[in-house]
């Protein structure tokens, strides 16, 4: 593989042959990957393949749900396996945050949303909470339209602002590495720009990893891109390859609209 | 086409044609007629309620007018007084003997543990014991046959021996404020005792003389209390006499009032019937009974009051003589007391001191104020009925309606129910929904919803066999004597009918708390958890807040539950119609109480068929019909706004 950026000899997270089950079924075959810091990684494929869940695999959000496990391989986040039994589950969550498909903002003010996360981390000093807040307010470019009602539900925003405002509560607790499952899938092309564009300015702080439908989406802001076919990686490596010229004929395929 | 069919039908042939005749018109009809139906039936229940209720304001006044103008009012100015006398020198009285009885503790302790123990001695050897003295009584002069007597005597000693062993049932009593050496003692002088004496053992003696010493010993120092509260009891005495006196007067004119009502009034039935009759000899029949049926003449309210009236100057004697005791005994109550209870007693008294000379004061200026033709408002009748302190009925004095202590009872009540309800109920949600894994759940859920299905008198069954019992045991133990309204006097309580109607409201708040739990989307959760939310973080910071209105609901659908239930309290309560004490502090529940349920279950089989009485409990009906029903309908309103909150 080419590497062009130094920051991606480190990898954020590191997958070796990983396998995972729902119950009885096997959706993850023998996955490998590395991803690489403070870059965008996209995951690509056919819906029903596992992007999601191996996404859900990096933050261990997957405990949730009864009798999925994974079965073999492991994860490495920041050089540690994530499996550990000793592994202090809070603190992983908190470097490895996760914005889902359908904006989930709570019952809750505007501001509280954004303060929740620091909240229950133990920030109490309330000049801290409000700075913290505006920070993450301004960097997804929402502090302009929600500064004279952060007391107000969030249910009142639009759908992307919804998302943004999911983003923004997201970065509060400072994660080092942000996961997204389609968090585009449900917006107008003008919400989806902006949350383009804001993905591009998080990068310099923040690995990504994005799962999408939307080639076009993946092309334009991913640095590097991963290609599932049925639970299995087919080929991986930076956009414009997998994009222009893909070793696998599977890859060049469905990049070019014949299936999927 | 060749026939141009009506714009309206769809051609005949045509796929859209509808085929057969349609039944849903038929299926609309019965459904539309069972809701109907229902909501009729409401409307009747409501119906009913305020027309029998209804009359129930102008029939009362009618009997305030009377007792205003027969003077029973009039005394009853005064007998307040003499009731206020004696609640103040019954609190005076508690404080004296809690204080003694403090003192006197574990000497009183010990002496009812030996006794417990003489008495189950006595119980063990009591067949050979009864045996002995039936044959030595039939002896007569020859004397008993030695070896019957032996025999028996022999039975007596075996019987003893294991009783003193602590052989049969459950052992010999504990005796923890006895020293071992006393026990010991103890039951050496029974084991001594000759069968045939009834002489108690000479410890008992010597704790009885204890006691009663320590008692003396007690007392002594409270020699003054004691002639202060006594000399302010007595106080009262002349106003008792001139109350009893000119009650009787006042009753003497109330009793020929209705009486001559009554006649009056069957005079006017007969008058009818002859208005009607068929025959001349029928007519004239029912109209000489007409004339005959008025034996009383008109009762004279003003001569007759006369004589209370002029005894107003007494009146307002024995009404100083009460506040110079007051002023009196203030002024030689001891400055505190030791123990905490008869301290609470005494600042109690102190408390009520001022409310009470303030009554006092009022009394005579009222007196003179008082007419005895005044009006009685409708609308005082209704104040008197909601804020009325008494509800006293079937007296031959008078009878009042006020619901004042019926509300009271059923809110202490339900108070207790919410207060172990909704931690117990809301908590079992929280757990079964949020902690337990499915097995746990799939046990949990039907196990709390069966209690549901216990019949409410079961429940009360329960209430009065088991936890009355063990309630009042438990409080009599010393390790509580510091809980407040320990040692509990009546073993049906408010707490008792509370705790069980806390029972019966638990299914009703957990299913429908768990419901309002279980509506949260869990996406709320997973949001909380992949911020790295501990467990408890995001049950109790984002579902439980997503939840509480649908909780709320809950709980007030269980308050609805727990108010309008009738069954438990009037088996448990312990059905004292009377505001309670609170100057019990937490000890006030505690207390027998009566209900608005309750009284209606206990005294609507009894009354006269439209009487006041009977009316006055349509009323209360009708109040507990609008509390129970705006309790649902905030709760309906409640569920609503979250069931709108998740769109
Ligand atoms: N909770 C679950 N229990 C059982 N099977 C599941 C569960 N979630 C997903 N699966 C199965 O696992 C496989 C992978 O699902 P996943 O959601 O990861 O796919 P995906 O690539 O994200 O698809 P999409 O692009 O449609 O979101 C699918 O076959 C799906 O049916
Ligand atoms: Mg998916």
């Amino acid at each position: 593989m080419v590497s062009d950026s130094p920051s991606a000899a480190v990898p954020a997270i590191s997958i070796e042959n990983l396998r995972f089950q729902y119950g009885e079924k096997q959706v993850i075959h023998d996955v490998t990957l590395d991803i690489p810091s403070r870059e965008i990684t996209a995951f690509i494929g056919p819906s029903g393949c596992g992007k999601s869940t191996l996404l859900r695999c990096f933050n261990r959000i997957n405990d949730r749900i009864p009798g999925a496990r994974v079965t073999g391989g492991s994860i490495r986040v920041a050089g540690i396996d994530i499996a550990r039994p000793d592994l202090d589950l809070q603190t992983l969550r908190r470097r490895v945050g996760m914005v889902f498909q359908k904006w989930n903002p709570f019952p809750k003010s505007i501001f509280d949303n954004v303060a929740y996360g620091l909240r229950i981390h133990g920030e109490k000093d309330r000049s801290a909470l409000e700075e913290r807040v505006e920070y993450c307010l301004r960097r997804v470019a929402l502090w302009d339209d929600v500064k004279d009602r952060l007391k107000s539900s969030a249910f009142g925003l639009s759908g992307g602002q919804q998302q943004r405002l999911c983003i923004a509560r997201t970065i509060a607790t400072r994660p080092d590495i942000i996961l997204m499952d389609e968090p585009c899938s449900a917006l107008d092309p003008l919400s989806t720009l902006k949350i383009e564009e804001l993905l591009l300015e998080l990068k310099n702080d923040y690995t990504i990893v994005i799962v999408t439908h939307n080639l076009a989406q993946a092309s334009r802001c991913s640095d590097k891109t991963a290609f599932f076919f049925l639970g299995k990686l087919i080929e991986h490596g930076p956009t414009t390859k997998i994009f222009t010229k893909p070793d696998q004929q599977q890859t060049e395929s469905y990049v070019s609209g014949a299936f999927g | 086409m060749p026939d141009s069919p009506t714009p309206t039908s769809v051609p005949a042939d045509h796929p859209f044609r509808r085929k057969g005749r349609s039944t849903d018109g038929l299926f609309r009809a019965f459904f539309a007629g069972n809701a109907g139906l229902t909501i009729v039936i409401l409307v009747l229940i409501i119906v009913f309620l305020v027309r029998e209720g209804a009359g129930f304001f102008p029939d009362y006044r009618k009997e305030l007018v009377l007792y205003r103008k027969a003077g029973l009012e009039f005394v009853d100015l005064s007998r307040k007084d003499l009731t206020a006398h004696e609640q103040m020198s019954s609190l005076l009285n508690r404080a004296y003997y809690a204080q003694v009885n403090a003192a006197c503790r574990t000497e009183f302790q010990r002496s009812q543990e030996v006794s417990a123990v003489i008495s189950y001695v006595s119980d063990a050897v009591a067949p050979a014991q009864s045996a002995l003295e039936r044959v030595q009584e039939r002896a007569g002069e020859e004397g008993v046959p030695k070896e019957l007597q032996d025999s028996l005597s022999a039975k007596y000693k075996e019987l003893l021996a294991a009783a003193l062993a602590g052989k049969p049932g459950e052992g010999l009593p504990p005796t923890p404020h006895l020293s071992s050496e006393e026990r010991r003692q103890l039951l050496s002088e029974l084991e001594a005792r000759d069968p045939l004496s009834s002489d108690d053992p000479p410890l008992v003696v010597a704790l009885q003389e204890q006691l009663s010493a320590k008692q003396e010993q007690a007392s002594a120092p409270l020699a003054d209390f004691r002639a202060a509260i006594d000399a302010f009891a007595d106080a009262s005495l002349d106003l008792d006499t001139l109350v009893a006196e000119t009650g009787d007067t006042v009753k003497a004119t109330k009793e020929a009032a209705t009486l001559h009502e009554i006649e009056i009034e069957k005079r006017a039935t007969l008058l009818k019937a002859a208005a009607s009759a068929k025959t001349e000899e029928a007519k004239a029949q029912f109209e000489t009974e007409a004339r005959e049926s008025v034996t009383t003449e008109p009762v004279e309210f003003k001569t007759a009051l006369q004589p209370v009236l002029d005894r107003t100057p007494d009146f307002k004697a024995a009404n100083a003589a009460l506040a110079a005791a007051l002023a009196e005994v203030q002024r030689k109550l001891p400055a505190s007391l030791e123990d905490p209870k008869a301290g609470r007693y005494l600042s109690a008294f102190r408390k009520a001191a001022g409310e009470y000379e303030r009554e006092l004061s009022d009394t005579v200026p009222a007196m003179a104020a008082w007419k005895h033709d005044a009006p009685v408002g409708l609308g005082s009748t209704i104040m008197g009925f909601i804020t009325g302190r008494d509800w006293i009925t079937g007296g031959e004095w008078q009878d009042f309606y006020g619901i004042v202590p019926l509300f009271t009872g059923s809110l202490l009540i339900a108070v207790i129910a919410l207060s172990l309800a909704i931690p117990l109920g809301v908590g079992a949600a929280i757990y079964t929904n949020q902690l337990a894994g499915p097995g746990e759940q799939k046990f949990i859920k039907p196990t709390i919803e069966f209690l549901q299905a216990i019949p409410s008198v079961v429940l009360g069954f329960l209430g009065i066999a088991v936890l009355g019992t063990i309630l009042q045991e438990t409080s009599m133990k010393d390790a509580f004597s510091w809980v407040p309204g320990f040692p509990i006097q009546q073993r049906l309580n408010m707490f008792t009918a509370g705790c069980l109607l806390g029972l019966m409201a638990i299914p009703t708040i957990f299913s429908l708390s768990e419901d309002a739990l279980n509506n949260v989307p869990s996406a709320f959760a997973e949001a909380s958890d992949a911020l790295g939310a501990s467990k408890l973080q995001t049950i109790f910071r984002v579902v439980l807040p997503a939840a509480i209105s649908g909780i709320l609901a809950a709980v007030l659908l269980g308050l609805g539950r727990v108010i309008g239930e009738t069954m438990v309290v009037l088996l448990v309560a312990g059905n004292r119609i009377e505001i309670p004490d609170f100057t019990e502090g937490l000890g006030v529940f505690f207390q027998p109480a009566h209900t608005l349920t309750g009284i209606i279950a206990q005294e609507l089989g009894e009354v006269p068929f439209g009487s006041v009485h009977y009316r006055a409990l349509f009323v209360v009906g009708m109040i507990l019909f609008a509390i129970v029903l705006s309790i649902n309908w905030t709760a309906q309103r409640l569920l609503h706004k979250f069931r709108i909150g998740h769109d």
